[in-house]
């Protein structure tokens, strides 16, 4: 039934990527961008047995800290986009906790921390 | 005496008589002759007869023959087609993984997916080409991509998983077969209901067990349905209906040949049709080694964890041979980008540099093991850096 010919071609992945995504659409940029940071919820030990093979590896990949969201995906293989639909899923089941990137709320301290640095200055320096 | 003799009334009765004996013989033979004429036609009849059903069945059956043949050869050529803009869309979809036009690929992934399912459930009935080669796959795994080909595949929903994997010559079978019994599940009823699938181990194997909140069978449906699915194949395809009600008969078709049993005759929980696809341990592996989910990337160029160096002994690593970061804090605050420049705002260019230039150092870092441990070591530096700053 299959030629020894059509063992040579390639064949696509198994599981394709809309099946993994459940079929969502993309999150809003600003709810989950590619640098907002995500972690595993603490309180969360008992994974339920439903979750796909991908989300539980994005648990296991999130459980050690804050992960940006492009760095998850590059631990993953998986399409960005693809891997944002899963962490916003597992972010609105309860299993993730997102926070926005702490770059910007840096940036509003430039003026505090000169002024520190002047203080600093004026009575040590 | 001579009276007798003598009498001509006599003479005339023998005349007569010998008249009529005469007649009857004749008649006789003449009778034999027809009959035995009868008998031969009678059997010339039956011999035009049954060369007439050989020959119409001969011509059927070569019709049929070249029918499939056709169909084959198409089905071939849409096959080939349908397989090769599926690896063009998983190349598209790992190089536009960021752009919103991922979703509009994810569709048109799912609609190349029916469509090639179209065609190979064709090629079944027409006994051709079932597709490229497979690896042996866990079963959860067979059970999501017959997922995928269906068109309501969101409403289907799987509910247990096995430690199994099917050997790599069932897997597309399998998935065909299971694909084809979602199809119906998810036509026979109603748009706001959920399709079932529980995998179980068996004392025979596994049994994969789809529940529909369907309508159900009639009693001629069922039996319509046990004849497709057991011995009575259906033995053309012109004999499918108009439309072409292939689902069964395709089952049917790969069960047989692949040596699984799938049956439809029991009614669900919930009042539709449960159907049972029970793999016999031949067809079982194994669970399949774990290998990176999904899309051949762009990035091959990182090599698979198998070929790597050796892990450093003693760190945890995941199952791509990643070192295993673990939380020493609660909440380790880890900037989500390279260290920056404190000084100026940054334009949307600089963020996009940055988050390449973050990207390129990720990819470096698992293309070098050795490497790791530092760049664990440099980030939860920069990690504590980032808690002072804050």
């Amino acid at each position: 039934m299959n030629g020894p010919e059509d063992f040579e071609l390639e064949a696509a992945e198994l599981v394709r990527s809309y099946v993994i995504t459940k079929g969502r659409r993309l999150p809003d940029e600003d709810q989950l961008s590619l640098i907002t940071l995500v972690t595993a919820a603490p309180e969360q030990v008992q994974r339920p047995l439903r979750l796909s093979p991908e989300e539980q590896r994005l648990l296991d990949v999130c459980s050690a800290g804050y992960l940006s969201v492009a760095e998850i995906a590059g631990h993953t293989r998986l399409p960005l986009g693809v891997v944002r639909i899963m962490l916003a899923g597992l972010t609105e089941a309860g299993y993730l906790l997102t926070r926005p990137p702490v770059a910007r709320a840096r940036l509003a301290d430039k003026e505090l921390l000169e002024e520190v640095l002047s203080g600093l200055r004026a009575k040590f320096g | 005496m001579t009276e007798y003799i003598e009498n001509p009334a006599l003479w005339a009765l023998v005349v007569l008589l010998i008249i009529v004996i005469a007649v009857v013989v004749r008649q006789r033979k003449a009778a034999m002759a027809l009959r035995q004429e009868i008998t031969g036609l009678r059997e010339y009849y039956s011999d035009l007869e049954h060369h007439y059903t050989q020959s119409v069945a001969a011509a059927q059956e070569q019709a049929e023959e070249a029918t499939k043949t056709v169909l084959k050869s198409a089905m071939r050529t849409l096959q080939g087609l349908a397989a090769e803009q599926q690896l063009i869309l998983s190349r598209l979809q790992a190089k536009h993984g960021e752009s919103v036009i991922l979703q509009d690929l994810l569709e048109i992934d799912h609609t190349n997916s029916q469509f090639g399912r179209r065609a190979q459930s064709i090629a079944v009935l027409c006994d051709g080409w079932l597709g490229r080669h497979r690896d042996n796959a866990s079963v959860y795994d067979v059970v999501r991509s017959a997922q995928g080909r269906v068109r309501h595949f969101r409403r289907v929903e799987i509910l247990s998983q096995v430690d199994f994997g099917i050997s790599s010559r069932a897997v597309e079978p399998v998935a065909l077969a299971l694909a084809e019994l979602l199809d119906n599940a998810t036509s026979y009823s109603s748009p706001d209901t959920v399709v079932e699938i529980n995998i179980r181990t068996v004392p025979k194997g596994v049994a994969i067990v789809v529940d529909d909140a369907g309508v159900g069978m009639n009693d001629e449906e069922r039996a319509r349905a046990e004849r497709l699915l057991s011995t009575d194949r259906v033995k053309s395809v012109a004999g499918l209906g108009n439309p072409p009600q292939f689902g069964l008969a395709v089952i049917g078709v790969l069960s047989e040949r692949f040596g699984f049993e799938v049956s439809v005759d029991s009614t669900s929980p919930y009042g539709g049709v449960r159907a049972v696809v029970l793999l016999p341990h031949e067809l079982l592996t194994s669970m399949p080694e774990k290998k990176a989910p999904a899309a051949p990337m762009t990035r091959s160029s990182v090599p698979p964890p198998a070929n790597g160096p050796e892990p450093v002994p003693g760190s945890p690593t995941t199952s791509d041979g990643l070192p295993l970061r673990r939380r020493k804090r609660p909440m380790a605050i880890v900037p989500g980008s390279a260290p920056t420049p404190l000084a100026s705002a940054r334009s949307g260019a600089e963020t996009a540099a940055i988050m390449g230039a973050f990207q390129r150092g990720t990819r470096s870092g698992r293309a070098v093991r050795t490497d790791d441990a530092d760049q664990t070591s440099s980030t939860r530096g920069s990690s504590s850096e980032g808690h002072e700053y804050s």
